[in-house]
């Protein structure tokens, strides 16, 4: 019993990671889509 | 076509899950925490191909002056930064079960850390403030010889390693073919799921350098 | 190309050591990191011969990263850099030269930091003068090899001296690791295998970094202003 909590923490590490660069991930595509429409409205305007 | 390759990256490894649950049979002298290994083995090749892809990388920024391959080497270098600290995190965690230490050195591991500083440091040396042109050149030179360093200490770990006596017998040798079979498709589903990020990482560094060019054009 | 080198060598060792008081302060540094590093030692204790070593090798790098500092920043004032790199000879002489002026300030500020290891740590030399020799020369071309090819890459950026450490030390592992090893047996720590394996490790560095340095230095000096 004792060996899977360390198993699920290990597991548990993993996924934390991969959802942290994940969200990083979201929030440079969010930043750069807010940049983008800014950037065709002053193009068009 | 990156988010289908990263869904199919998420699929293979949720199918990889079952695998390793369900299908491969529990170790006989390691246990159960054997099971870290399918996600441990996986991330660690990942990571020195992302580190590979970066040396390819920074040859081509070097030899052509190429901006995509400059924007390639950021975004596998970002990636094998995350796998490999990952690898470090479940490797000392296994390392506390199996072992009851938290750090020991192990030749794979010590190397597993000098190469996660060494491309930390190169994340660093990207986000600084330098002309463009400037930071790829000057990354394309950190890249090239970090990778060459590679070796080397790996090389040096091994003899540090030998002066000291043996007090971990290495890890278990044969795997049966079930095992076998269990951590090639991890290290495929793996493989899958890191090149949509590095793709989704990369197609965004794009748009940024396409945005930041109009921009420059404006003014 | 050997000419500009030992030119630029003369060059830089002068305005260091005659003009300038760039040695005084990597020596005080790396005086200061044996002598806090000596209150590692309980009363009546003594340091093992290995962290003897390991101190005194990271007192080593860490004046390193101020010399080739200060080699480049030399350079700075004035377009002085443009002026070298438009001399008529390879670029690469400025990487060897100021590899050798490097060598050179490094060498002395050991001279200094070895006796004050021994005295701070209480450490004997036992034997073994031409390993520890051959050691301490394939370790600094290393050192010195990669200091001089990212001194010009860290140089003109602000905070640099944290930045070279920092990109300089993880690279330089391996060589460390031999100084360390077989810094360790000269101060009599037992070794089953002796300094071979060490002494191979660290030629093969060199070499490896000589060839890096002598390709790569071109791509990254003088850079732009």
């Amino acid at each position: 019993m004792d060996t899977l909590y360390w198993l699920l923490a290990a597991n548990a590490v993993v996924w934390i990671g991969f959802g942290a660069y994940l969200a990083f991930l979201a929030g440079r595509e969010r930043a750069l889509a807010l940049r983008l429409a800014r950037w065709e409205r002053s193009a068009r305007g | 076509m990156p988010k289908l390759l990263a869904l199919a990256g998420g699929a293979a490894l949720a199918g990889c899950q079952w695998l390793v649950w369900c299908y491969a049979p529990e170790e006989a002298t390691l246990g159960l925490m054997q099971k870290i290994f399918y996600v441990h083995l996986p991330l660690a090749w990942w990571a020195l191909i992302s580190f590979f892809v970066v040396f390819l990388g920074s040859l081509a920024v070097l030899a052509r002056r190429s901006e995509a391959a400059d924007r390639l080497c950021a975004a596998a270098a970002e990636v094998g930064v995350l796998f490999s600290g990952l690898t470090l995190l479940t490797g000392m965690i296994w390392a506390r079960r199996s072992w009851g230490v938290w750090w020991t050195w192990d030749p794979r591991l010590s190397t597993a850390l000098v190469m996660w500083f060494i491309y930390a440091a190169y994340l660093l040396l990207r986000g600084l403030d330098m002309a463009p042109e400037r930071r790829r050149t000057v990354c394309a030179v950190v890249g090239v010889a970090a990778f060459l360093d590679v070796p080397l200490v790996f090389v040096s770990a091994r003899i540090w390693r030998s002066i000291h006596p043996a007090v971990f017998a290495s890890r278990g040798g044969g795997l049966e073919p079930e095992m076998k079979l269990t951590a090639v498709a991890c290290v495929a589903a793996m493989g899958l799921f890191w090149a949509a990020l590095v793709w989704l990482r990369k197609r965004q560094l794009d748009l940024a350098a396409r945005l930041e060019a109009a921009d420059a054009d404006e003014d | 190309m050997l000419r500009l080198s030992l030119a630029i060598a003369r060059k830089d060792l002068v305005l260091t050591l005659v003009r300038g008081n760039g040695l005084v302060q990597a020596l005080l540094l790396g005086l200061l990191l044996l002598f806090v590093f000596s209150l590692a030692q309980a009363p009546g204790e003594k340091v093992g011969p290995q962290a003897a070593a390991a101190m005194f090798w990271l007192a080593s790098a860490f004046s390193q990263v101020l010399i080739f500092n200060r080699l480049y920043d030399v350079e700075e004032a004035n377009g002085a850099r443009l002026g070298l790199a438009l001399l008529p000879a390879p670029v690469q002489g400025v990487w060897l030269g100021k590899l050798a002026a490097g060598l050179v300030l490094l060498l002395l500020a050991q001279a200094v930091f070895l006796p004050a290891a021994l005295v701070f740590l209480g450490q004997d030399l036992v034997a073994h003068p031409f390993t520890g020799l051959a050691i301490l020369a394939l370790v600094d071309a290393g050192m010195c090899a990669l200091g001089s090819l990212l001194g010009a890459l860290a140089q003109g950026q602000s905070g640099r001296e944290s930045l070279l450490g920092v990109v300089l030390f993880p690279l330089l592992t391996p060589l460390l690791l031999a100084g360390i090893g077989v810094g360790a047996q000269c101060l009599g720590a037992p070794a089953p295998d002796g300094p071979a394996a060490w002494l191979r490790l660290a030629a093969a560095f060199d070499a490896v970094f000589l060839g890096v340095g002598l390709v790569l230095f071109g791509f990254i000096y003088p850079g732009e202003d």
